[in-house]
């Protein structure tokens, strides 16, 4: 809500209107249509191909089960209806990453339709539309030195790998929430194993659609937007070559800025393409847009229209778990963690469970808002520093415990944590012999108190003196004596009781 | 029926003269006119006519062996290092995927 306010007190004459495409590839062994290996990356270039995925003559596709089981699994995370039916399309272009002329798609029927997600924000975002696609070649451009002559070199490992489609309607309103959007989805992805969703090796590419419209003008209605009156919408700018969830944040806000400003001067805005150049931060026109009726979009003769049950969506379903927003609200309403650390753990599925887990544990022997809070502190804290999340469970709360009932400080578990870690140390052996050893210390404290008193004959005669300040040095002796293993306030008694004899 | 050779040529990556325009232009009305004659069935109570299969019987995602680089690069004019190379008009103004 904020966000949205500041947004309008900074444009107020126009509305900004956005829809995201997100493209991910879905984590699959072997392409969509044949049975070519997917994992191209640092791969040999054309090592990954056959007759199919280069688009050869006669060559059949054949569908993938498993990413379409993907596709309708995304499917169910953001509460779409999934088809019963699937229908594949061919939409053509010419484009040497595209051997066969055309990309097998889905135009009129997509497997998913009709969704919604909500951010972590509480910003709720509609979906239009998730279909099952097919990657493209991968091309460098390159000029030739003796000719100028430009040519490309193409690599058809990527070419036919899964690729699905998310569509959200133009229900954006702010750069804050496509941002979120795009990093739920990429959350999602992660938990369900449905994609790796790394934006810088290509596996999730964004494009937002974005338009500025005059305030009061326009309508949000079924999922479009409608002119009022005789208003007419202005047109919309695509944004390309987005590499980082950060770039979609940047490249709005830059849109907001240079449409504003061609408004202003009431230039006429064409709908177009624009590449995203994260070196300079700007958006740079690409290329007037090819309207569907140029794809000629057409069925795919050579895919069988494929049945789906109810059965068939029920199993899938069964891949399904709580996802990061709803854990999110969770860990804030039933376990009293702050939004923050809440966000930060249901963030990656990893990282949720290891602190259910670590929260499980504990609580047997913690108040449960207690056990929440120090599995959320210890996590977020020492186990994050460490890198992963490879500390046993068991260990973690036999340390975090014994911190907790004062038998070691804070400082001395997260310093046996580290060195467990470092030096690939059983961490409950270590943690039994520091309080082993402490324990001894304490047992011989008074012995120890003596000794301190006969070896320090100069600071006893001053305190005895009269000089208090030197019970402090005193102290600090004991404390180095028993490797900082006693409590100070107990060395402060049996040194007074001490020193009077 | 009137038909825009010009586009039509630009989107499958064709450079006509003015003249080849004029001679296809009346061309692919005439094909275009001919099979217009389709139109006029009714087919709104008609099934497209398509087979239909099972999605449990859709193929398992197993990969298996591709072609050879070699194999792959046989059938190209050009090639560097593993890739194929290509020249030519077809870049720019197309939308990639």
């Amino acid at each position: 809500m904020l966000e949205k306010q500041v947004h309008t007190n900074l444009e107020n004459k126009y509305d900004l209107i956005v829809g995201l495409e997100i493209h991910v590839q879905t984590n699959t062994s072997s392409k969509m249509f044949c049975s070519c290996p997917t994992g191209y990356f640092q791969e040999e270039p054309n090592t990954h191909v056959c007759p199919v995925c280069l688009g050869l003559p006669g060559a059949l596709p054949i569908p993938n089960k498993r990413a379409i089981e993907l596709c309708i699994l995304m499917g169910l995370a953001l509460n779409c209806d999934i088809d019963n039916e699937i229908h594949f399309d061919r939409k053509h272009y010419f484009y040497p990453d595209l051997p066969k002329g055309y990309q097998i798609s889905q135009y009129k029927r997509p497997i998913c339709s009709d969704g919604y997600i909500e951010t972590t924000s509480g910003t709720r975002i509609d979906i239009e539309r998730i279909h099952q696609e097919e990657d493209v070649a991968k091309s460098t451009h390159h000029v030739e030195k003796t000719t100028g002559r430009e040519y490309s070199l193409i690599d058809y490992n990527k070419s036919g790998v899964s690729l699905i489609e998310i569509v959200t309607k133009p229900c954006i309103r702010t750069a804050k929430d496509a941002k979120d959007f795009a990093t739920e989805i990429r959350k999602i992805a992660r938990y369900l194993g449905i994609s790796d969703a790394d934006m810088e090796k290509g596996q999730m590419r964004c494009e937002p659609n974005i338009s500025l419209q005059e305030k009061d003008k326009w309508e949000y209605k079924d999922g479009q937007i409608l002119p009022i009156g005789d208003y007419k919408l202005n047109p919309k700018v695509e944004i390309k070559n987005i590499g980082s969830i950060t770039a979609v944040e940047k490249s709005i806000q830059y849109e907001v800025k240079r449409l504003t400003k061609e408004l202003d001067e009431g230039k006429e805005i064409k709908q177009q393409t624009r590449g995203w150049n994260a070196e300079k931060n700007i958006t740079e026109y690409q290329r007037t847009k090819e309207t569907a009726d140029d794809y000629r979009y057409m069925p795919e003769p050579d895919i069988p229209v494929i049945e789906v049950s109810d059965a068939d969506v029920e199993r899938i379903s069964e891949e399904l778990v709580e996802l990061p927003v709803e854990r999110m609200k969770r860990y804030i309403r039933e376990l009293g963690l702050s939004e923050y650390s809440a966000e930060v753990i249901s963030s990656s599925r990893e990282s949720a469970e290891y602190f259910e887990k670590l929260y499980e544990r504990l609580k047997k022997d913690l108040e449960e808002k207690e056990a929440a809070l120090e599995a959320s502190n210890w996590l977020m804290g020492p186990v994050f520093a460490i890198g992963n999340l490879d500390v046993g469970i068991e260990d973690l709360a036999l340390l975090i415990l014994a911190f907790k009932k004062g038998r070691i400080t804070k400082n001395k578990a997260e310093e046996l944590l580290n060195q467990s870690v470092k030096e690939n140390k059983d961490l409950s052996k270590e943690l039994e012999e520091v309080i082993r050893q402490k324990e001894n210390l304490i047992n011989n404290l008074d012995e120890i108190v003596r000794e301190v008193i006969k070896k320090n004959t100069k600071a006893v005669e001053d305190y005895r003196g009269g000089k208090q300040a030197t019970l402090g040095f005193l102290v600090g002796q004991v404390m180095q004596a028993t490797k900082g293993a006693a409590d100070p306030n107990e060395v402060r008694d049996i040194l007074i009781r001490e020193l009077k004899e | 029926m009137k038909i825009d050779t010009k586009h039509i040529a630009k989107l499958s990556r064709l450079s006509l003269t003015k003249k080849e325009e004029e001679t296809f232009t009346p061309q692919m009305e005439t094909i275009l006119e001919s099979a217009s004659v389709l139109q006029e069935v009714d087919t709104s109570k008609i099934q497209p006519m398509k087979t239909r299969i099972p999605f449990k019987e859709l193929r398992e995602d197993i990969p298996e062996r591709s072609l050879k680089q070699e194999e792959v690069i046989r059938n190209a004019p050009h090639s560097e290092n593993g890739y194929i190379r290509v020249y030519g008009e077809i870049f720019g103004g197309i939308e990639e995927s």
